[in-house]
């Protein structure tokens, strides 16, 4: 008799993480003394904040409904660019010693300054200027350079210097982390994932808010305890999730849980799934390069890739056409982040390329909360539509 | 004394109706659909996939209590029909999930595409459902099978709660609004925003300004249908074209669909406010007869 994947401790762990990363943080500095710096956007190269000794953890929201952001963020701004900056105005991220964004897009960039400038504990902050076409041959010589700028810095705020064995150290830890996330998701290839997208997605963010060593060790088990897991629910429909940062559990609950047909992710194409760990860094010499190769050649976000394709083509196109046949994906689920303007101007070509690889899709535009009604309608109707031949006699 | 005459201008007529030709008992399969709207709710019998009997009442705060209600006026008009006596009960719309008597649940997207072809005919290929907070755009094929669809976000601008709203504002019975709509020599410009909160605010300045009512509500309608053509267009409208849900009655809207989008639309054989519960009582039939074989 297999195991169930819900009672296994790593899973209960990542939820644990996911749940209380404020505190996880908390108890982490108590603990180490360390700093720990808040980052908007997967852009950054963690790597270097780790080699230094400080914690990174991304800058999330809690999907509750606010009314303090207006004065600093335009209306239509995205919801998750509120929520963040809502969350540090409420004085949940009081723990944090600094904050950092790399440049992605600028409805970011504005929560980012707004952060910075009205969260009192913030005593250090870099803006770090991110290439926007990763396409271009010298994207990676500009992000090399910048990582140099954003390391100095760095060192000059702890007074440290970090050697090249201190990244060779993070690099490691890093890669591990990436390596058992992606040997996870590969399991997800099989007839029978042994995870569903709500535990994918508790496993991925928890890896952006805990010490990644840690987190690698909780993932280690958990990558063999999943060998043994043999799964009693239905399947269904095979769903890939494409789109903006997604970590609302309600989405998840709801498709993978709530619905009158059975359905489960079997992959997250977004940077709370595999856009965030895919990539390894191939370490060398010119660790810095490592680095800048590693980020800029990663699966893009739409905010990067949009530049004329006529050096790598669209990347992440490419990326999402492998998935869908690597997976056996049978739909797709576009949830883009309201007036997510990277993520808009990339739809049409998406649901081109869909169309004519015979992909269903259904665009859902998510908010701060999510119309569950509607979006279980719509969801429910597109899996309807794809079959039940047999009761229109 | 001062006496207040109240009248609720919103209030649409309730209806419930069967077939006293036909003789339920000789029918094999007695199928059942309950649309559960958030503003009305239709249940509908039909007899080997044949209308027999509906209601259609109005949505109140309980779904299961509405859905309840539904089926027990249609049953008592009918006579001697039990609830037993049907062999598969489908429900259907926003409040699907809450009907504890149906036996299967299905959207209201595959049941109005579905019912669509039994209230229009075959040749339908565009179906707009126009309901109480939602719009849906329907492609289908000639079974009624979906093909696509889109549905308007979370906001139910332009929808039937707006209207019965500006109804309600202008002291105009519902029934009556679509075609005093037309009441006028030439079209004015659309109010702004179909939002019902800002329409509401734009209407009262508009009746300050001394505009009749007939004109009001051309804009308002007006607004309604270029919202409404707008969600068409973005699913690709292909002739035949038709219209479900109960904004199909409001003549003053469908004319201005109509006229923006160049088409005429089917006319229906059956009330196409009945168009999802048919749906789901096809749909019923079908499943009764799978689980038989």
């Amino acid at each position: 008799m297999g195991k169930n994947v819900d009672d296994l401790a790593q899973l209960k762990q990542f939820k644990e993480w996911f749940d209380n990363r404020h505190e996880y943080a908390k108890k982490w500095k108590k603990k180490t003394g360390g700093k720990v710096v808040g980052y908007y956007c997967t852009y950054v190269p963690e790597e270097i904040l780790y080699a230094a000794g400080v914690l990174p953890v991304r800058i999330l929201g809690s999907h509750e409904p606010e009314s303090i952001t207006r004065p600093y963020l335009h209306d239509m701004y995205c919801p998750f660019c509120h929520d963040t900056l809502a969350q540090g105005l409420e004085g949940r991220y009081d723990y944090l010693d600094g904050v950092t964004l790399a440049q992605s897009c600028l409805h970011m960039r504005q929560s980012y300054f707004s952060f910075v400038d009205r969260v009192p504990n913030i005593e250090w902050d870099y803006y770090l200027p991110f290439p926007h076409g990763v396409t271009n041959p010298y994207a990676a010589d500009f992000a090399k350079h910048e990582f140099e700028n954003f390391k100095a810095a760095v060192e000059d705020w702890l007074g440290v210097t970090i050697t090249d064995r201190d990244l060779d150290r993070a690099i490691e830890v890093y890669n591990k982390n990436r390596e058992l996330m992606t040997k996870v998701f590969e399991m997800r290839k099989a007839d029978n994932p042994p995870i569903t997208g709500l535990h994918a997605m508790y496993m991925v963010v928890s890896s952006q808010v805990v010490d990644k060593a840690e987190h690698n060790e909780v993932l280690e088990g958990f990558v063999e305890e999943l060998q043994d897991v043999e799964n009693d629910r239905e399947i269904g429909t095979r769903l890939m999730l494409i789109g903006s940062e997604d970590y609302d559990k309600e989405l998840f609950e709801l498709i993978e849980y709530g619905m009158n047909y059975p359905a489960t992710f079997v992959f997250e194409e977004n940077c709370t799934g595999a856009r965030y760990f895919w990539g390894l860094v191939e370490n060398g010499d010119d660790r810095l390069m490592a680095l800048a190769k590693r980020y800029v050649y990663r699966v893009p976000c739409p905010a990067k890739d949009w530049a004329r394709g006529d050096f790598f083509g669209r990347r992440r196109f490419q990326f999402i056409e492998e998935v869908i046949k690597d997976y056996n994906v049978d739909a797709v689920i576009i949830a883009q982040m309201k007036f997510c303007d990277p993520h808009e101007l990339d739809i049409p070509a998406l649901r081109e390329m869909l169309d004519n690889m015979g992909v269903t899709h259904l665009h859902l535009e998510l908010d701060l909360t999510q119309p569950v009604g509607q979006f279980r309608t719509r969801v429910e109707a597109m899996i309807e539509a794809m079959g039940e031949e047999d009761l229109f006699i | 004394m001062v006496t207040v005459q109240e009248s609720e201008y919103w209030r649409w007529p309730e209806s419930i109706w069967v077939d006293e030709s036909k003789n339920w008992q000789d029918a094999e399969v007695i199928s059942c659909g309950i649309d559960l709207g958030s503003v009305s709710t239709q249940a509908v019998v039909m007899l080997d996939g044949e209308l027999y009997a509906y209601a259609n009442m109005r949505t109140g705060t309980s779904s299961a209590a509405s859905a309840e209600k539904a089926v027990n006026a249609m049953l008592e008009k009918i006579g001697d029909m039990k609830r037993d006596d049907i062999h598969y009960i489908v429900g259907t719309g926003y409040g699907r999930v809450s009907i504890p008597f149906a036996q299967k649940t299905i959207t209201e997207i595959a049941c109005h595409g579905r019912g669509a072809v039994y209230v229009y005919g075959d040749k339908v290929r565009t179906v707009l459902d126009m309901g109480g907070q939602d719009l849906k755009a329907i492609k289908v094929d000639s079974r009624g099978k979906v093909i696509n669809f889109l549905m308007n976000d979370k906001c139910a601008a332009g929808t039937g709660r707006g209207i019965e709203v500006v109804c309600d504002l202008l002291s105009i019975p519902i029934t009556e609004a679509g075609q005093l709509s037309l009441q006028v020599d030439e079209e004015p410009e659309p109010v702004s925003t179909t939002c019902v909160v800002f329409a509401k605010s734009e209407i009262l300045g508009l009746i300050r300004k001394g505009w009749g009512k007939e004109r009001i509500l051309a804009a308002f309608f007006n607004a309604v249908a270029s919202r409404v053509v707008e969600l068409l267009e973005r699913v690709g409208v292909e002739p035949e074209f038709a219209i479900t849900g109960g904004i199909s009655k409001n003549i003053g809207v469908v004319k201005r669909i109509e006229d923006k989008l160049g088409l005429k639309a089917l006319e229906p054989k059956y009330d196409p406010q009945l168009a999802g519960a048919i749906g789901a009582a096809l749909f019923g039939r079908a499943l009764y007869i799978k689980s038989k074989k």
